[in-house]
């Protein structure tokens, strides 16, 4: 047994929104991602038992989406968008910056297991080109500057919880549109930020 | 059925059924579209695209898969257009960019649908100057399976095959887009009983077995159809041979059993035919180094048996012989019979507790194929996925199409999850009796009341006392419209009820046995001193009798205590008929020349008849066909060798002869242990086959997990003592178990020595030392 009694009640808790056991599966390969880092083949041998799917299933559902990271990610996910929007408003340097910055090439992670650097493809904040996310917290409007900027931030002070807000206001620049009311939650994890199964966290001020 | 519609197809009209698909309309009317990830018995999915046809749509022509789309009336299709010709090139082009092209070392070249497709439809030429995908050259994905990826065109025929019909989904696609790729769970292998169909219907040679690996080409195939006669299913077969050893064994496919899938012990139980270890020559008391001719075998076994005219004579017939060499065994019986009345001579089968079955009213009778027409599927039988494979594929196709399941007693654990009824341990003891009136069983009248209902009936254990099923065949009689399908589930069981007069079981051979006479034992193809639960007790009457004659293939347990060992043809060196459990009689035929100085058991019945001086009435096969086929009680449709091999019967032929066995009921005891059958065993001829041959080497025993912690257990491997017998096992925790109850395999090698009903205990080894021999 791999996941201690709270990982298992809290994935117990998300089997139950659904009709069936396996429609929890993408839920429950966030907490997998939540306790390791990545998707570890003990975490899939503990979802398939959950979820009374085989292992390789698991696993052809975990390896199909890149946002299941098959491999030990740092405790900072940085995802440049490379496409369109961005490209037009010159991504490529700050995909520079934050290569030359860490030293990584996409995918790689730092011997720190400080970093993850990955380009990707849009992640919807064309409006704000270009972005980044940090733990699939979003940042627009970046420059190289500003980019470096954050990276030793993040180098610094090691922040637990990233949150978008406070990314924006600290390094970001055009913002694509308000994004409502201010917000405090964050993720703590190289995991979406879900309410709903635990991943998000709030920040204390 | 569903309406008939018309649809035109390259100009010319054709009627159809209208919930076809274009293909299978197509497929029906003779004309062909190229496919690679069609299966006519799995769900279209539309993978491979080789199978796009022009369709006229409101809105002008439109290419369509034909393997999605179903007819509609006056349908316009045209499978020959030249954007279709250009699509299918197109798709040929691009399955070939990454599939090697090692076909002069792949096994599947010559029967390849890519090579033959692409020569048939290809464009001729690749446009592809890069680099292909490169994997790992074969990995092995089982211990019979080898899965080369760069082979893969993703049809995912292989993975719908092993999540679809058989259920257990341990290889899938991994990864995305062009690194997509079939694989297994690390330490998951694809341990399927059904793991050799993937490799049948696998279009190009990414899936190969290890025992037809680089063993020949398909050109020089010689090939038979056949019966297999691995479980009473009697599926249908087709066996390849090339310069006279059987190299392959392919699912032929039968709509009336099988479909076209085999289980592997069906597939690949054939290497044993080659082995060095097969007796050739008659041999004397058991000394290699003693040949004799069969001359003088038959000489010395007529002597025994003339010699003293009050002797017993027994005959224990294993589950492998033909219709016809029952025939011949109980004419060669009867003859005898006649000429000394003094001698008392009985038929055996080799199986512990037979029991007579439900062949009383032939009108109940049920075939494999009610499983698609009634309401309600009763089972009480053996583990019918271990025991009859494709029996099982067929039970979980008919669910999967909406048919009630209900499953009783504690062996068919592992169809549980496909059951919407399954009575454990508050309705059915340990002992394997009702703890309840049938009629307050609960939920249980209204799945039957007044439902077709097919009941798939048979022992789950040898000393199951069968009070209970009678009653519930009763029940069921009384209160639905019941067909029995008998479960016996070995070879041909039902082809030696039907042809031998008077069949008892093992155990009655050894309250029979009377040490003060004369005793002469014929064991034919059987080996009972391993495959029963009382094999001790057999051990001695044989020791004990005056003269024992094995017709076996191989030296085995039996054959050690034999006087005489006469070396018997074997599947595929024989031909004769085969009937299934639905009473279906079906062709086995021969494709192998008989090694050495091997004969059929008819000859050596025949052979001593006229030694003894009784004129015998049949010369060969052929002629003991002709003859067992005037005791049918359809006269008009006998299964006759000349009848079985007409087009139309290509499928069997479905007739009854009367059986009756009449056979004392097991006495109630207290079950500790049940004993099961598993597929893999220790029989001879599978440990003869080196390709399967470790798949039965496993001794694990299943329990639940409250009976686990009841015997204060912590390690998975365990001592199972009883009196002085002590066994290594380990333990599989099986929550469907009811408390206190213990599953251990018959069929492998140390577990006949447990006494089932005995008290036993369960030791932890704790010491390493122990733990290192196995």
């Amino acid at each position: 047994m791999s996941w201690d009694n709270e990982l298992l009640e809290r994935a117990h808790k998300i089997i139950e929104l659904y009709p069936q056991k396996r429609s929890a599966l993408g839920p429950l390969l966030y907490l997998a991602q939540e306790k390791d880092g990545f998707i570890s083949d003990d975490s899939i041998v503990e979802i398939s038992n959950l979820v009374d799917i085989t292992e390789v299933q698991v696993k052809s559902v975990s390896s199909f989406y890149s946002m299941y990271k098959e491999e030990q990610t740092g405790t900072y996910l940085l995802s440049v968008c490379k496409s369109i929007s961005c490209e037009i408003n010159d991504s490529r340097s700050v995909i520079n910056s934050v290569k030359e910055f860490t030293g990584l090439e996409n995918y790689e992670t730092d011997q720190d297991k400080l970093f993850t650097f990955e380009e990707v493809e849009c992640i919807g904040a064309c409006g704000g080109a270009p972005a980044v996310q940090v733990n699939y917290e979003t940042v627009e409007g970046l420059t190289p500057e500003k980019t470096i900027e954050m990276c030793e931030w993040l180098k610094n002070d090691k922040p637990e919880i990233i949150v978008a807000d406070q990314l924006q206001n600290k390094f970001g620049g055009t913002k694509s549109f308000d994004w409502a009311i201010e917000d405090n939650t964050g993720s703590a994890y190289t995991v979406p930020g879900f309410q709903n199964i635990g991943t998000a966290k709030e920040k204390d001020n | 059925m569903s309406d008939q519609i018309n649809i035109n197809v390259n100009g010319s009209e054709i009627r159809t059924d209208s919930d076809q698909l274009i293909i299978e309309a197509c497929e029906d009317s003779g004309i062909h579209i190229p496919r690679f990830c069609w299966h006519k018995r799995m769900d279209p999915v539309g993978m491979c695209r080789m199978c796009l046809v022009e369709i006229e749509t409101p809105r002008g022509k439109a290419l369509v898969p034909s393997c999605t789309t179903k007819v509609s009336e006056d349908l316009i299709v045209d499978t020959e257009s030249e954007v279709v010709k250009k699509a299918q090139e197109g798709v040929l082009e691009f399955l070939l960019i990454n599939h090697p092209l090692d076909c002069p070392v792949c096994d599947k070249a010559g029967e390849c649908p890519l090579q033959d497709q692409t020569m048939a439809y290809g464009p001729g030429e690749s446009r592809f100057v890069e680099d292909k995908r490169h994997f790992e050259k074969p990995i092995p994905i089982s211990e019979i399976i080898l899965l080369d990826r760069e082979r893969c065109i993703l049809c995912a025929r292989c993975t719908r095959f092993s999540d679809e019909i058989s259920g257990d989904p341990l290889i899938e696609f991994i990864q995305r887009g062009n690194k997509t790729q079939v694989n297994t769970f690390p330490d998951e292998p694809f341990r399927s009983y059904f793991s050799g169909n993937t490799v049948q219907i696998c279009p190009v040679g990414a899936l190969t077995s290890t025992s037809y690996r680089f063993k020949a080409r398909p050109w020089d195939l010689k090939k038979v159809s056949s019966t297999s006669n691995c479980s009473s299913m009697g599926c249908s077969v087709e066996l390849n041979v090339s310069q006279n050893k059987m190299l392959r064994i392919l699912g032929e496919d039968n709509e009336f059993t099988n479909q076209g899938w085999l289980s592997d012990k069906g597939r690949y139980n054939f290497e044993y035919l080659h082995s060095e270890n097969r007796i050739l020559k008659p041999v004397l008391n058991n000394d290699s180094t003693n040949e004799i001719s069969i001359n003088e075998s038959m000489e010395l076994i007529s002597n025994e048996i003339s010699a003293d005219d009050n002797s017993n004579i027994s005959f224990i017939v294993g589950h492998n012989s033909t219709n016809e060499e029952y025939y011949a065994l109980n004419n060669f019986v009867e003859n005898l019979n006649k000429v000394n009345k003094d001698q008392n001579m009985n038929v055996y089968l080799s199986d512990d507790y037979l029991y007579e079955g439900f062949f009383q009213n032939n009108d109940l009778l049920g075939k494999v194929q009610d499983l698609d027409s009634v309401d309600t599927i009763i089972l009480w039988a053996q583990d019918i996925k271990d025991n009859l494979p494709t029996l099982y594929l067929r039970i979980r196709q008919a669910v999967k199409n909406g048919k009630k399941l209900v499953i009783f007693g504690h062996t068919n654990t592992a169809m549980k999850e496909l059951a919407d009824s399954y009575f454990g341990q508050e309705i059915i003891s340990k002992n394997l009796e009702f703890n309840v009136e049938i009629s307050e069983i609960p939920n249980f009248n209204e799945l039957i009341n007044d439902k077709n209902v097919l009941a798939i009936i048979g022992k789950s254990s040898p000393i199951q006392n069968t009070n209970s099923i009678s009653n519930l065949i009763n029940y069921l009689d009384k209160n639905s419209n019941l067909k029995i399908l008998n479960c016996f589930s070995k070879g041909n069981t039902f082809g030696a009820l039907q042809n031998i007069d008077l069949v008892k079981g093992l155990n009655e051979f050894i309250n029979e046995f009377d040490g003060s006479k004369n005793n002469i034992v014929f064991t034919i193809g059987s080996n009972p001193v391993n495959s029963s639960i009382h094999s001790n007790q057999i051990k001695d009457k044989l020791i004990n009798a005056n003269f024992v004659i094995s017709l076996d293939l191989f030296k085995n347990e039996t054959t050690e205590l034999a006087n005489i060992i006469l070396p018997t043809t074997s599947f595929g060196e024989k031909e004769g008929t085969f009937t299934n459990l639905e009473m279906r009689t079906l062709k086995q035929n021969k494709i192998l020349p008989t090694p050495g100085s091997v004969l059929n058991e008819w000859e050596y019945w025949s052979m001593m008849l006229n030694k003894i001086d009784i004129e015998n009435n049949y010369e060969s096969e052929f002629e003991l066909n002709l003859q067992l086929c005037e005791e049918y009680l359809d006269k008009d449709n006998v299964p006759s060798f000349d009848n079985l091999n007409k087009p139309s019967n290509l499928d069997g032929v479905l007739n009854s002869k009367s059986i009756n066995i009449e056979i004392q009921n097991v006495e109630p005891e207290k079950i500790e242990i049940l004993f099961v059958n598993r597929l893999y065993g220790d029989s001879s001829t599978q440990i003869n086959s080196p390709s399967i041959s470790m798949l039965g080497a496993e001794r694990f025993i299943e329990m639940n997990n409250d009976t686990f912690i009841k015997h204060n257990l912590s390690s998975y491997t365990v001592n199972l003592v009883q009196g002085v017998s002590t066994l290594q096992v380990k333990i599989k925790i099986n929550n469907h178990l009811p408390n206190e109850l213990i599953i251990a395999p018959l069929n492998r090698r140390g577990f006949r020595d447990i006494d089932t009903t005995k008290p036993y205990e369960l030791i932890e080894v704790k010491n390493l030392e122990e733990l290192s021999v196995n």
